[in-house]
């Protein structure tokens, strides 16, 4: 009987154990008792019970030690305090250590009842919540890999032609036919980059992140950033002007994942700035903060849609259609904040449009 | 000389694409398009140069090829260019280690699709190192 809920009772007193069990007789559930909070604890370890009733005064171990012990063993039980001297403080106290609810003694069979089917429907809902999550990552993960494979791997089959088509025709096209084929890698290419941004985005569990951070040098992600976007400034004729002060300190991080937000802040910039114009990108050091900033003279954002640019796919209502995906911003705000960072954006239509990063200094965070 | 390259690959249209840069640059290639075949064709022929794509069949099957290598006295001389759909999955199959793995002593690393030029690059870059490597012996 894998599906029969289980109760543990832990109490002192004999005639509560003896009583409990009679009211739940019949129920269907699978009832265990214990005359104190170690026998109770041992118990937990084998019987693994969905729902455990705890008194709050006992001899030996106290029942507040008896639920952090459950709690810490696995959270998901749900439990429930017996409370022999209502006290309101004491209840609270229980619950504020994890306790679902409490049950002032004396109780009726009903009351006993009613809190044993609310409190199973909790431990049920709470395995549930567990499941879905389980179900969302490996559906993320299934995503990432059909992404992957079904989209990645056809187009860069394409592209792959098409380099080798241009290569044998290189003197046999003539000038409107290489335009032509320019425009074909060019989207290829920006479609290409479009599904590595979504492909990080999914496959990224940026609260994993953390766990692959290093010392880094942060002109580094940024330097590769320009240089994933040197073909666009390129074709648009735009400057990108560097700053970058000697001998930084390092910033604990993900080199990869910042590489990602500043590919997505410069080339917002590149793609939202007039042709030959000028991009400044400069690194400065404040206190134990480094700060990165990236200024365009582009289209800048309207105070309208300034609040929204960090939500996922939002693209702004100033009717200027430009390519973009509309989570580059989200994923960046997340990215720094797992950096303990922060990213912040001023900007004024038709002026053009700053972004600031901010990260600590590596050395800094340690202290901490 | 005409240099001679053995392409792994499961994916025959990309190899096609990248076959006929090398062929036009007067390379002989030779394709395998399973790790199998390719590692068949390793121990049975002389090749100058290697291409390897990483993720192939149920997974990282170029892996277990450079694995092999890596182990054989012979073709660990054999230079390698890794081709591969995805940096990051080379970073998430060795954790801990640089982007780049070594996964024999002449090899690099480039990302598909790869530009004609920076392909020739590579594959001239490689072989000469190799054949520098050998001289020097």
């Amino acid at each position: 009987m894998e599906n029969q809920t289980k109760i543990l009772i832990i109490d002192d007193e004999e005639v509560v154990l003896d009583s409990c069990t009679q009211i739940l007789k019949g129920s269907g559930h699978l009832i265990v008792t214990a005359a104190d909070g170690t026998k109770g604890l041992l118990l937990l370890q084998e019987f693994h019970p969905d729902l455990v009733f705890v008194d709050l005064k006992m001899p030996g171990i106290s029942g507040f030690e008896v639920l952090e012990k459950i709690h810490e063993l696995d959270s998901t039980i749900v439990t429930v305090v017996i409370t022999g001297f209502a006290t309101v403080s004491s209840a609270v106290d229980a619950m504020k250590k994890g306790a679902y609810d409490f049950l002032p003694k004396p109780f009726t069979p009903d009351e006993f009842r009613l809190i044993t089917r609310r409190s199973l429907e909790r431990r049920r809902l709470v395995l549930e919540a567990i499941s879905l999550r389980r179900e969302k990552e490996l559906l993320r993960e299934q995503f990432a890999s059909i992404v992957s494979h079904e989209l990645k791997a056809p187009l860069g089959a394409v592209q792959q032609n098409l380099f080798a088509l241009e290569f044998e025709l290189l003197n046999v096209l003539n000038e409107s036919q290489k335009e032509k084929v320019a425009r074909l890698k060019t989207r290829i290419d920006e479609m290409l980059k479009m599904i590595n941004s979504w492909l990080r985005v999914i496959s990224v569990d940026i609260n994993k992140l953390k766990e692959s951070f290093t010392q880094i040098d942060i002109t580094l992600p940024i330097r590769n950033a320009l240089e994933s976007n040197g073909q666009l400034a390129t074709r648009k004729g735009i400057t990108v002007e560097t700053e970058f002060i000697p001998e930084l300190p390092k910033v604990n991080g993900d080199a990869l994942s910042l590489t990602e937000v500043f590919v997505n802040i410069i080339g917002n910039a590149i793609k939202y700035s007039p042709n030959r114009s000028n991009i400044h990108v400069k690194t400065e050091r404040q206190a134990d903060k480094i700060l990165v900033s990236v200024k365009d003279n582009g289209v800048g954002i309207s105070q309208q849609d300034l609040p929204h640019i960090f939500e996922g796919f939002y693209r702004g209502q100033s009717g200027i259609s430009e390519a973009g995906h509309g989570i580059g911003l989200a994923v960046s705000r997340q990215i720094v904040d797992a950096h303990d960072g922060s990213i912040t954006v001023n900007s004024e239509q038709g002026k053009g449009t700053t972004f600031v990063i901010i990260l600590p200094v590596a050395n800094m965070l340690m202290a901490n | 000389m005409t240099k001679k390259l053995l392409m792994i690959d499961d994916d025959p249209d990309f190899v096609e694409g990248i076959r006929s840069i090398l062929t036009s640059a007067d390379f002989e290639v030779d394709v395998a398009y399973n790790p199998k075949d390719g590692l068949h064709a390793l121990q049975t022929k002389p090749y100058d140069l290697l291409l390897l794509d990483i993720m192939m069949g149920r997974g990282a099957e170029g892996i277990m090829i450079a694995r092999k290598l890596r182990k054989d006295v012979k073709l660990r001389e054999l230079p390698v260019l890794i081709i591969t759909g995805m940096r990051e999955q080379i970073a998430f199959l060795f954790p801990g280690e640089p982007v780049h793995p070594r996964f024999v002593e002449i090899d690099e690393l480039v990302e598909k699709p790869v530009e004609p030029k920076l392909l020739l690059e590579k594959v001239n870059g490689l072989i000469q190192a190799a054949e520098a490597k050998k001289a020097g012996k």
